[in-house]
């Protein structure tokens, strides 16, 4: 059998969630309306979007500095690095996955954040202030759960790269099932939540009152709006990546690179992420937007669980 | 002796069932809604009975099976029922004497959770099994015991010492599953049975609570002192 | 005679017979007798019952076993049963709230003997814990019977405190059964005998463990300070005849199941522990019954705390343990029944005649009911331990038992604190026999019924206080023998 060579599958890597993230978020649209007895728009309306947007005029504020104008580029290209890091089709470390760890991966999503959240502030306007605020309040709830869960993912297998913990949990169900992995995957899982803007904090209706990520960007149009908007659509399939394939469920990938195994680990993953957005649509149903005072709840269960996931490991 | 040999994947299903149970106790504790407690001790119920088909399937006990299918039809579907109808019959919908609110009385579960697995963790260390499942199990049996002990304590509602008394049964049959498999058959039969009457005694006498003495809290039963 | 093993059978199959009749006829007059019947069978077949077992019989597939030490509860039991039967014939009459529904009450009652009957002879200690919960059930119904509010509200406590204190016995059971499994293998047949003989193998804070569990479990049932809480509400308000059967029949049902523990903790050679917790626990329901005692208002009430100060009693003399300690605690266990039966029987009487169930209602009673009152009298002194009844004996027994062993502190505590039980339970008595006339005379006679099982518990208690038989002292080194409850090193 022939196999593909490394540095293609590298880039295939990039490329598949830079190509499919669009798709996954129409996925997750048309299924939510589907659910809620609406028609919803075509699964492929992302691209069409982008297609607009990339196409419209650019309006820039008088205010805006050269932040305004980096943060985009800084998100998308931190976008187009974390798939390098992570097994996304190939449970095998590739070129260039060494580069960083776990810990990495999430450190470059966060500057990802950091700079739209300084590029909401940077233009002045009430809405873009309103957003960043609340952004960086529910990154000081979320950030250390974050941590704790990383924590708790580096001791269960001893090490912090993300493809170690896919094969630990392959090869051992022992500690697939252990109590404290599947905290880490509840915790996780809430995590996943905030940080792709579902319910309960964050909501997909667009009013003033309820927008948290929305605002930040509220300033932006054409291309630069396009690129933000593609690169959150990769942030929510590369954190659906991570928490499939690397804790929820590590098989289905390729294991030798060949053509075929690449090709099943494609279908695979679209299948996976298409069971989380489903999930993810089902929680959105039934579950109501929190008051803002709330916000802690999920998030307190969500460190609960991880803190659990650790205590119980090192017992 | 079952938890003597062990495989890694038993010990950690076995592991997840007894957290997953104790998690579900700390659910009614959370709560003051007489439903939501019912609903988790169906659902600690059925954990149970998953407990007791793995362990049946793994210590070649075949007649655990059999108490888990008896396990999901007393326990996990006719005492909630039960239970339910006599809520229903009561017009009682939660706690309202509550001596603690649902945070603080978490709080005093985990330190009573806590507690029990010092207890546990010293008897193990002195039996030579301080790294076994064993340990979690006592854990469990205690730890369900003291909360279930708590809810006695903190809730007035009669249902809610029901499901107190209920939730200390559920911890011992836990912990039993694991620790004494082997148990006669004959006694976790007559087990399930008690449990059966003792639950229709207690919907019987509330029933009376609710005619005679007009109230089913024990917040209101105050006439026999000293 | 029959041999003992039917005669075990028979006096299981008494009640159950009654039960089931009375259910069938559904005529209160044919439920009064049939009960009665059943009682007296089971008593003339319980009573000698002790001396015709020689070793221990297990029989029906190792479910049942019979040895000297049951057979002596069982004749408690069946005592109890019989004079409460006798009672209830007369007061369950008078009551206005029970028109329409006897058979239900003596189906209950019966039922309640039954499951008393049945819990000494288990030879699973499991199947024994079902036994006594069996008897909280049917109790709890008896408690509840009246159907006033007071009453429910007592049925209620009850039986929820009494299942709670069960359940830690069940835990405590199941970790005795896993102890043995570290050495018998997974599954073995869990009976009184294979604890025993496992549990020198048994890690010691497994057995201790265990045994703090049962004990408190059990405890609860015995009415051990601080566990009693239930007790006085339960024995209050229940209708006579059953607080007889509570208190006399009951409490040692459950002290039964303790003591076994206790020899199975004997024979690992762990006596020390557990015996000082029952010292302590016998001390301290002492004083938490002569504190209750002295300020009482309540006749039934005032009996009940009275229950907590001999259960103690009996607590201590097993915690004292040695031949002397044991023979005391049984022969107090017979006193305590035939006594406290008496007691609750008269009380039951004035409350009737009185109408009331406080004793600030109750004066003069020496006046209006001469004999009635002057047993009640004559019981009320021999409850408290005084001489020349039997009760003075066995504590007498227990206090030397006590002395001998070298645990002369709560020895000199017991006698201490019967002293104070004593002056406090009398001075209530004397205001009720003596002091002012109530405003309304009572009104209700007291049928032959209802005197006849105060008689029937006199006689025995001023007998047995002026002349132990050899054959009863023999009996009860017989049992300390066999449950080998040793002398505190």
């Amino acid at each position: 059998m022939t196999t593909i060579p490394p540095p293609v599958l590298q880039i295939g890597q990039v490329l598949t969630v830079l190509l499919l993230a669009p798709l996954l978020h129409g996925f997750v649209v048309t299924a939510e309306e589907r659910v809620q007895r609406g028609t919803g728009p075509s699964l492929f309306q992302p691209y069409r979007d982008l297609w607009k947007l990339f196409h419209k005029e650019l309006v820039i504020p008088d205010s805006a500095t050269w932040l305004f104008w980096a943060a985009p580029f800084v998100s998308f290209t931190a976008m187009l690095i974390v798939p390098l890091l992570i097994p996304v089709l190939t449970n095998y470390p590739l070129p260039l996955s060494d580069m960083g760890d776990i810990l990495g991966g999430g450190l470059i999503l966060t500057l990802a954040g950091f700079s739209i959240l300084l590029a909401g502030l940077d233009t002045g306007h009430p809405y873009g202030g309103l957003g960043s605020s609340r952004e960086s309040m529910l990154a000081i709830l979320a950030e250390p759960t974050l941590i704790l869960v990383f924590i708790g993912i580096t001791l269960l297998a001893k090490a912090m790269l993300p493809f170690v913990v896919n094969h630990l949990l392959v090869a051992q169900p022992a500690v697939y099932w252990a109590p404290s992995h599947l905290f880490l995957v509840a915790a996780f899982f809430i995590l996943l939540t905030v940080e792709t803007e579902r319910l309960p904090i964050h909501s997909s209706i667009q009013w003033e009152i309820y927008m948290i990520g929305e605002a930040r960007i509220l300033e932006y149009s054409g291309p630069l709006l396009a690129l933000l908007k593609w690169a959150s659509w990769m942030k929510q399939a590369i954190l659906y990546t991570i928490f499939l394939n690397v804790l929820t469920i590590p098989w289905g990938l390729s294991v030798h690179g060949t053509p075929l195994g690449v090709a099943g680990s494609l279908l695979a993953l679209l299948a996976k992420w298409a069971l989380v957005a489903l999930l993810m649509v089902g929680i959105d149903t039934v579950q109501s937007r929190l008051r803002f005072y709330r916000y802690q709840e999920p998030l307190a269960l969500s460190f609960l669980l991880a803190l659990l996931a650790i205590v119980a490991d090192q017992l | 002796m079952l938890i003597f040999h062990l495989d890694p994947l038993a010990s950690a299903w076995f592991s997840l069932l007894v957290i997953v149970a104790l998690t579900l106790s700390f659910v009614m504790l959370g709560s003051h809604w007489l439903k939501n407690h019912i609903w988790a001790f169906a659902a600690e119920s059925w954990v149970i009975a998953a407990l007791s088909v793995t362990v049946g399937a793994y210590g070649h006990y075949p007649e655990l099976y059999a108490i888990a299918v008896l396990t999901v039809l007393f326990r996990g579907l006719l005492l909630p029922y039960l239970l339910l109808r006599i809520i229903g019959g009561l017009d009682v919908q939660r706690e309202i004497h509550a001596r603690l609110s649902p945070a603080r009385s978490l709080v005093l579960g985990v330190l009573l959770v806590v507690f029990a697995y010092e207890v546990s963790a010293h008897l193990g260390l002195r039996l030579g099994l301080a790294d076994n499942i064993a340990v979690l199990a006592l854990t469990a049996m205690l730890g369900l015991k003291l909360i279930g002990f708590l809810m006695m304590v903190l809730r007035t509602e009669a249902v809610s010492h029901i499901l107190g008394l209920l939730l200390i049964e559920n911890g011992i049959f836990l912990g039993s599953q694991i620790l004494v498999p082997g148990m006669p058959l004959l006694l976790e039969l007559v087990i399930l049975f008690d449990l059966l009457v003792i639950v229709s005694t207690f919907g019987l006498l509330t029933r009376y609570l609710k005619t005679h003495v007009g109230s089913t809290s024990s917040h209101d039963l105050q006439r026999l002192v000293g | 005679m029959p041999t003992p093993i039917l005669s075990i059978w028979l006096i299981l199959a008494m009640p159950g017979a009654a039960i089931l009749l009375a259910l069938l006829i559904a005529r209160p007059r044919w439920a009064e007798y049939l009960n009665l019947v059943a009682a007296t069978v089971v008593f003339a077949l319980a009573v000698s019952l002790p001396w015709r077992v020689h070793g221990t019989l297990v029989w029906f597939g190792g479910y049942l076993m019979l040895d000297a030490f049951a057979a002596w509860v069982t004749l408690c039991t069946a005592t109890v049963y019989l004079l409460a039967s006798i009672y209830a014939l007369g007061y369950m009459r008078g009551m206005a709230q029970a028109r329409g529904r006897l058979h239900h009450f003596y189906a209950l009652f019966a039922a309640f003997g039954l499951t008393m009957l049945l819990a000494p002879v288990q030879n699973n200690p499991g199947l024994y814990w079902i036994c006594i919960d069996l008897t909280t059930i049917v109790s709890a119904f008896l408690v509840g019977f009246q159907r006033e509010p007071e009453c429910i509200e007592a049925a209620w406590k009850y039986i929820v405190l009494v299942s709670a204190g069960l359940a830690l016995a069940l835990l405590g059971t199941v970790l005795f059964y896993w102890g043995g499994t570290f050495t018998l293998g997974p599954a073995y047949a869990m009976t009184w005998a294979s604890l025993r003989e496992v549990a020198p193998h048994v890690a010691p804070p497994l057995l201790v463990v265990s045994f703090l569990l049962v004990l408190i479990g059990f405890g609860t049932k015995v009415g051990l300070a601080p566990m009693h809480t239930w007790l006085p509400d339960a024995h209050s308000e229940g209708p006579a005849p059953v607080s007889a059967m509570l208190s006399g029949a009951l409490l040692n049902c459950a002290m039964i199941g303790v003591v076994r523990y206790l020899g199975v903790l004997e024979h690992a050679g762990l006596g020390f522990l557990p015996q000082m917790l029952m010292i302590v626990l016998g001390s301290f329901s002492l004083l938490v019954a002569a504190l209750f005692i002295t300020r009482q208002s309540g006749a039934k009430r005032l009996m009940a705390y009275s229950s907590v100060e001999h259960m103690g009693v009996v607590a201590l003399g097993f915690g004292f343990g040695g031949p002397l300690g044991v023979a005391g605690a049984l022969f107090h266990m017979l006193n305590h029944s035939l006594n406290k039966s008496l007691m609750f029987f008269g009380a039951g009487n004035m409350m009737h005649a009185y109408d009331s169930k406080n004793m600030q209602a109750m004066r003069r009673v020496g006046d209006y009911f001469p004999a009635t009152g002057s047993i009640w009298l004559a019981g009320a002194v021999a409850i408290t331990g005084a001489p020349p009844f039997a009760l003075f004996l066995s504590e007498f027994t227990i206090l030397r038992a006590g002395f001998s062993g070298g645990q002369w502190w709560a020895a000199l505590w017991m006698g201490l604190l019967l002293v104070v039980i004593f002056v406090g339970f009398l001075a209530h008595f004397r205001n009720m026999y003596y002091g002012e006339a109530p405003p309304v005379p009572p009104h209700r006679t007291i049928s032959a019924w209802q005197t006849v099982p105060m008689w029937l518990s006199i006689v025995p208690l001023l007998l047995l206080g002026l002349w132990l038989p050899n054959g009863l002292w023999a009996l009860f080194e017989h049992i300390a023998a066999g449950i080998s409850v040793g002398v505190i090193p």
